[in-house]
Formats: C-alpha cells, sequence, structure tokens
C-alpha cells in the first residue's frame, strides 16, 4: 500500500512538472542585460517588464543590472560561452566592434519608432557601421566637473580653466589639521575605465588624438606626453590611494568633503550629494559645475559621453521580441519613470521627452538645473566624445574595444605615475598598441 | 551419457563459463565508468582542448581558427608581460603560503590547547575560509580604505602612522593582498594541522616531560616530526592554489588601477582570452601555467619528500 501511494505521489508530481515546465516553455524569455544598477531605476524597469508581459503573455521579460566596469568583459564571456543576451547595453565603441564583427542585428525599426528627427542631433550616429544602425541609446549624460563652490570663495580662489589651473587649485585647496590632511583640493577615481575615459577626455581637450587616419596609434604624440606629465602632477595632489579608488568611492569623497573638486563627476553624483553631504550645503549652489578644464595644448574643453546603446544581437532567439520591448521603453509613460529614477544622469535621448511637462515635473530636475544645462550645453556643442573617441571618424575603427580592454593605455598612466619618464611610458604603450593591432589583423606591419 | 539438469555440455561449458569469470570485471568496470566519463569529461577534455586550442590563432567568440603551431610559445617568451605576471603570481603565491603556514600552523598549536571557549574559537577561526570571497573582499576593501577605513583610523590614532597608508594604491596593493589572502586561506592550515595533532599519541609528550623535555624540545622533536607529512601536503596544495588563484585577486585589483600591480598569470590569461580576444594566446598561457606547476611539483617532491612521511 505504502509502495502504491509512493508510486502515486511521484507519478502526480511528474505530472506537475510537466505541466509547469510546459507552462514555462510556452514563454519566449527575453533576457536584457544593462548598465543602470542603482535600486530604484532596477525597479522601474521591472515594473516596465510586468507591464509589458501583461499585453505580451507569451513572453517573459528577465532583465538584468551589470556594474559599467564589468560590461564587455562579461558580454565576451558570454558571446565565447555561445549564450549573450537578446538585448544589452554597450559602450558605443562595444557596439561599433561588434557590428563589425557581425554580432549585432541592425535597430532601424527602433530607431525610427522613436522618430529619426526627435533623437537629439549628437546621438543619431552613437553607433553605425558601413551605414547602417546597431545601436540607440538608452539615455545620454556627460561627465562633469564639480568644485566646492563655498570652499573656492572662502579662499579666493578662482574656478580653473587649464590644467595647470586646476593643480594650482588643488594645492590651494588640500586642508590639514594636527599634521593631517582633512581634505584634499581633488578626487578621482583609478579605475581602468575611467582611466580610459579620462585618457580620451583630457587628450580632447589638448587637442590630441590616439590614433592618426591610418588607423596607427600616435601615443608619442606631443599632445599624449602632455597628458602624461599632466598624470604625473595629478598624483601630486590626488589622494595618495587615488590609484585604487573606484568610481562610486570619488563621489563618497567629494559629498562628505574629503575632497573639494571631482573632475570625472556624473549627473548621479547629485543624488549622492542629496543623500550623504550635509543637509545645509546640498545643493548646486555649493557643489557647483563648471566647464572642463582646456590643456596647453588644446582649444575647447570635452567632455564624456555617458550613453550606452542597446544593442540586440543577431542570433538571439527572442530578438524581434527585445526590439518590441525597447519601443515599449521608449514610450513615455514608461520611458520617464525611467529616466526620473536617476533624474540628473538620465536625460532624454528623445527630443519630445524633454518637452513633455511630465518630464520637466521633477523636483530633483529642477533643483540641479545648473548640472542639466551643462550637459546639455556640452550635447549642443558637440563637446562630448564617448569613451576614447576624440573625432567622430574614430567610431569608424572597430578595434577601440581591444584597445580599452587590453589595459594598455591604463599601464601607459601608471607608468608615467609611478615615475616612468612620460616619453618612455607612451613609446611602450605605442609598441604594445601596434602589437595588438597587428596581433588582431587591423594593422599592417 | 547421463546429464544432470542445467549442465551444459563439456564443449560448451567453457563458453559458458568465460563470461561468468568476466562478469566481475564488467560489473566493476560499469562501476568506475560514471567516474571515468567524469574525469573524461571534466578534466581530460578541457585541458587537451586548452592544449589544442594553444596551436592556433584563434578569436575568443568566432569559430573560425588559423594553425600557427608553436607561434604562441614563442611570443609569449618575448612577451614583457608575460614575465611581469609570471613575477607577480610567484611573489603572491610563495608570499602567502609562507604566512599561512606561519600562522595557520601556530594558530593550530593555540587550538590544541585546553582552554574555555575552545570550540567556539575553533569554530570562528574557520570563520574567514567559509565566506565568499566577494564578502572578504568587500569588508577588507572597506576596512583598508585609507579614507574611511578602520585599519588606517586606528593607525594613526595609535600614532603607529603620521598619515594613512593607502593600501589599494600602486604601492601596497600587493601587500593588503597578501594580507587578506592570508586571513582568508590560513585556517585551511589550521584545520589540517589540528586534525593531524589530535592523532598524536599523548604518551610521547608524557615520556619526553618525564625525561625533562622543555616545551620547544616536545615541538621540535615530537610535533614537527609528526605533523611533517600534513605540511609537506599543505604547502603543495596551498602553493598551487595560491599560484592559480583567480577570484581573490580579481576582486581585490578589478576596479582599480592599482590592479595592474597584481596581475598574476591566471589574470593575465582571462584577460588575453577575454579582452584581447586571443583565446589561442590566453590557452598557450594557461598550458603553460600547468607546466610551470607541474615542474615546481616535480622539484618539490625531489627536494623535500621523505618515504617516512607515507604515515
Amino acid at each position: 500500500m505504502t509502495c502504491k501511494r509512493a508510486l502515486a505521489f511521484a507519478l502526480l508530481s511528474a505530472l506537475l512538472l510537466t505541466a509547469a515546465s510546459a507552462g514555462a516553455a510556452d514563454k519566449k524569455v527575453v533576457r536584457l542585460w544593462q548598465t543602470e544598477t542603482e535600486p530604484q531605476t532596477l525597479a522601474v524597469l521591472n515594473e516596465m517588464a510586468a507591464a509589458y508581459e501583461k499585453t505580451h503573455p507569451d513572453v517573459s521579460i528577465k532583465i538584468e543590472g551589470l556594474a559599467w566596469g564589468d560590461l564587455e568583459k562579461k558580454l565576451t564571456a558570454a558571446l565565447a560561452a555561445g549564450a549573450p543576451p537578446d538585448a544589452a547595453h554597450g559602450q558605443p565603441i562595444t557596439c561599433v566592434s561588434f557590428a563589425a564583427k557581425g554580432l549585432l542585428r541592425p535597430v532601424e525599426d527602433l530607431a525610427d519608432s522613436l522618430g529619426k528627427d526627435n533623437i537629439v542631433d549628437a546621438f543619431r550616429g552613437l553607433c553605425r557601421w558601413q551605414g547602417r544602425t546597431y545601436g540607440v541609446g538608452h539615455s545620454p549624460a556627460s561627465s562633469l566637473f564639480v568644485y566646492r563652490k563655498d570652499l573656492l570663495t572662502q579662499k579666493g580662489l578662482k574656478v580653473p580653466k587649464s590644467w595647470d589651473e586646476l593643480i594650482q587649485v588643488a594645492e590651494a585647496l588640500k586642508e590639514t589639521k594636527d599634521g593631517q590632511v582633512v581634505r584634499y583640493g581633488l578626487t578621482m577615481t583609478g579605475a581602468p575605465l575611467f582611466i580610459n575615459i579620462g585618457i580620451g577626455e583630457l587628450l580632447k581637450t589638448n587637442g590630441g588624438r590616439l590614433f592618426d587616419d591610418q588607423g596607427r596609434p600616435t601615443l608619442t604624440s606631443k599632445p599624449v606626453i602632455e597628458l602624461l606629465d599632466f598624470y604625473k602632477k595629478l598624483n601630486g595632489v590626488l589622494p595618495p590611494g587615488w590609484t585604487g579608488h573606484g568610481y562610486l568611492d570619488t563621489f563618497a569623497n567629494l559629498a562628505n568633503g574629503k575632497a573639494a573638486m571631482l573632475y570625472q563627476a556624473y549627473g548621479r553624483g547629485a543624488g549622492y550629494i542629496e543623500k550623504y553631504a550635509p543637509k545645509e550645503i546640498a545643493d548646486p549652489e555649493h557643489f557647483a559645475v563648471a566647464d572642463k578644464l582646456v590643456g596647453p595644448s588644446g582649444k575647447s574643453p570635452a567632455a564624456q559621453l555617458d550613453c550606452e546603446p542597446w544593442m540586440v544581437f543577431k542570433d538571439a532567439k527572442g530578438a524581434s521580441e527585445a526590439v518590441d520591448f525597447l519601443k515599449f521603453f521608449f514610450k513615455d509613460e514608461n520611458y520617464i519613470p525611467y529616466l526620473h529614477s536617476v533624474p540628473i544622469h538620465l536625460l532624454s535621448i528623445k527630443k519630445s521627452t524633454t518637452k513633455n511637462p511630465k518630464y520637466a515635473d521633477n523636483p530633483m530636475l529642477a533643483k540641479w538645473r545648473p548640472w542639466v544645462d551643462m550637459q546639455e550645453k556640452y550635447f549642443k556643442n558637440d563637446w562630448i566624445k564617448p569613451v576614447l573617441v576624440t573625432d567622430w571618424d574614430d567610431m569608424r575603427k572597430p578595434y577601440l574595444l581591444e584597445v580599452m580592454g587590453s589595459g594598455i593605455l591604463v599601464d601607459m598612466v601608471f607608468d608615467a605615475v609611478k615615475g616612468m619618464p612620460s616619453t618612455e611610458a607612451a613609446a611602450k604603450a605605442q609598441k604594445r598598441v601596434e602589437e595588438l593591432l597587428v596581433q588582431s589583423g587591423y594593422l599592417k606591419k | 551419457m547421463a546429464s544432470f539438469p542445467g549442465a551444459a555440455a563439456p564443449g560448451a561449458s567453457r563458453a559458458l563459463a568465460r563470461p561468468r569469470r568476466h562478469r566481475p570485471a564488467l560489473l566493476g568496470l560499469a562501476g568506475i565508468l560514471p567516474a571515468l566519463v567524469l574525469i573524461v569529461g571534466l578534466i581530460l577534455y578541457p585541458v587537451g582542448y586548452a592544449i589544442w586550442l594553444s596551436f592556433f590563432d584563434k578569436h575568443s567568440f568566432f569559430p573560425q581558427e588559423r594553425w600557427i603551431g608553436l607561434g604562441n610559445y614563442v611570443r609569449l617568451v618575448g612577451d614583457t608581460e608575460f614575465w611581469d605576471s609570471l613575477w607577480k603570481g610567484t611573489v603572491y603565491a610563495a608570499g602567502t603560503t609562507a604566512l599561512q603556514l606561519v600562522f595557520g600552523v601556530a594558530a593550530a598549536l593555540v587550538l590544541h590547547r585546553t582552554f574555555r571557549g575552545r570550540t567556539a574559537v575553533r569554530a570562528l577561526v574557520l570563520f574567514p575560509y567559509m565566506i565568499p570571497t566577494i564578502v572578504a573582499v568587500i569588508v577588507w576593501r572597506w576596512l583598508l580604505n585609507e579614507t574611511f577605513g578602520l585599519v588606517d583610523h586606528l593607525l594613526v590614532a595609535w600614532r603607529l602612522v603620521r598619515q594613512p597608508i593607502a593600501w589599494l594604491s600602486v604601492d601596497h596593493i600587493m601587500t593588503s593582498l597578501i594580507v587578506m589572502s592570508v586571513w582568508q586561506f590560513a585556517p585551511f592550515v589550521t584545520l589540517s594541522v589540528l586534525a593531524r595533532l589530535q592523532t598524536i599519541p599523548l604518551e610521547l609528550y608524557e615520556a619526553a616531560r618525564v625525561d625533562g623535555a622543555s616545551a620547544w624540545a616536545r615541538f621540535r622533536h615530537i610535533t614537527l616530526p609528526q605533523i611533517r607529512a600534513v605540511i609537506f601536503v599543505v604547502i603543495l596544495l596551498r602553493g598551487i592554489w595560491m599560484f592559480t588563484k583567480f577570484d581573490t585577486v580579481w576582486l581585490w585589483g578589478e576596479g582599480a588601477g592599482a590592479g595592474a600591480e597584481i596581475r598574476t598569470l591566471p589574470i593575465y590569461a582571462y584577460m588575453r582570452t577575454f579582452t584581447y580576444y586571443q583565446a589561442g594566446f590566453g590557452a598557450a598561457l594557461s598550458v603553460i601555467m600547468f607546466l610551470l606547476l607541474m615542474m615546481a611539483t616535480g622539484l618539490y617532491f625531489r627536494l623535500f619528500w621523505r618515504d617516512e612521511e607515507v604515515t
């Protein structure tokens, strides 16, 4: 009897399991990897996915948040394993690199659904390869130079405009008490991604390029040498452990008064300031933004464009469904709550959304208006470029992803910072990049 | 000719007896078959494939590959990054293994003694080995942060240093990684040595005491010879594991430019495979790492193995 009961129970369980798995198998699972990992953003995205699933009962949307710095490595590992997601964020150079390798599905249909003239002008060509669109940015942002206006005023200092002035002001802002440094003048991150960003951005402000028109690296050029000399000087004014400081450490340093200026800030920093800085100073009057600095050989400021395009993988089983979901994502009723989840950082890529009163109706956007205005100024003047891109033509070079991933440029900066003469560090990096490009078949010996 | 029911004819009996004789062997084979499949599928095939791959110029996620023979190995000899990562990996493995041994054995000796709360302390000592690496790394990164961290705060407060030490900077990241790794992995040594200590007959110590042996003499002439075999194995295992350690090193350096200072061989192999997209070269690095460990193990056995250590 007991055996019969056990058998009946096992059969029933098997039937239930089969039914459950059959139900799950009926649904097409669409996986999306994206870089906005703040809890409130993930909550909005999950709500959006649930709303989409209600009208598309045959689709299951799985959204995963990945750390910005990890994205490329994880995508590469997933591609190597033959299991990429259906759609993902990527740096613009990642998108171009993947498009050039034939890994992506064109997304003109997605771009068209937004209205081509409706996309902010600077970001229409964010990821194009051989005349086709392979990526649509989820939300643009510009890197920012943030400084403590009250501290500069107290010390009678002017806002720096050049690299040399930045060093001087940073030294003047440094404060000590009983022999201990209680505030550093400047904070920057040593994270590899941000060093790559810094190299592109600073080189652009110094009138330099990383590659010439033939695609050969130009690391031994004067603007790069000056850039390395500048990093040596920065090393003298930054906190001693800056090389080990992550992106969020620098926001913490600024918000709680351990540093007076942050060169590679972003709009999301406003949220950290609201949360961690003393209430009486948590506003843009104290944490002001200024133009990026101009290098000795440069003429105009430059900033980094933080705008990961949505990419859809060509061989993805849920590619069409992913595009359909992304169209849903960009609808104002879904897109605005997404943008409001990190209001000063997630700006709209659609002109129509920016004009939508519902979008403007946000207390953070009103309060931190100068931060938004500064970013929009850079958008309008075309002073922003993606990581490692100093000229839009660089987006035709499909190997920037490999150059970034190799860490060669980061090593070049740290070689200089550790004391190697700038010319030597640059020559070493030049040789390594040339070798990399030759080995990868992008450059002839 | 009479025959018993069920009895086989003489000619047939040999033929029938053979399968019966082989049956235990077949059963035995069937018994070890799952293990054989696992060994071939999970160890031999991946290792063989890695060796095979190392002879190709192969992109990490495209199926195309080009035979280049020993090309990757020739390139490797002239690759300064390889030699640099080999040196850093050796420093890390040697430094952490030596310190784990010192602290692990010391902790085992202490925990072998009888005192109140010994069981709780023993459990506590094993704690670092049981927590996930990512948690250990995050906690230690907070502790060692030179702006907010407890370690620097105490060092400065107790006037042991004038300025906070930037543990995660280019100058100190290897030191801090070694400290963190020793904290995390020394409990393995403690556990292994403690297990052996508990099997040493107490009579040996009593006899030594009667003979007037000091504590040091008892340790040197009784404890050390008894735990020598365990120490031999522990050094071998920990040395191999630390040389191939990936997660702790990666997480410690990941997100920081100073990470280049702790770019050990496994990290470099990973980078070549997943950030340079050179799967063939990455495989060659892995093969070299394997061969180096084989050679080091052979040398270790040749230099330090004694027959009496089979205890």
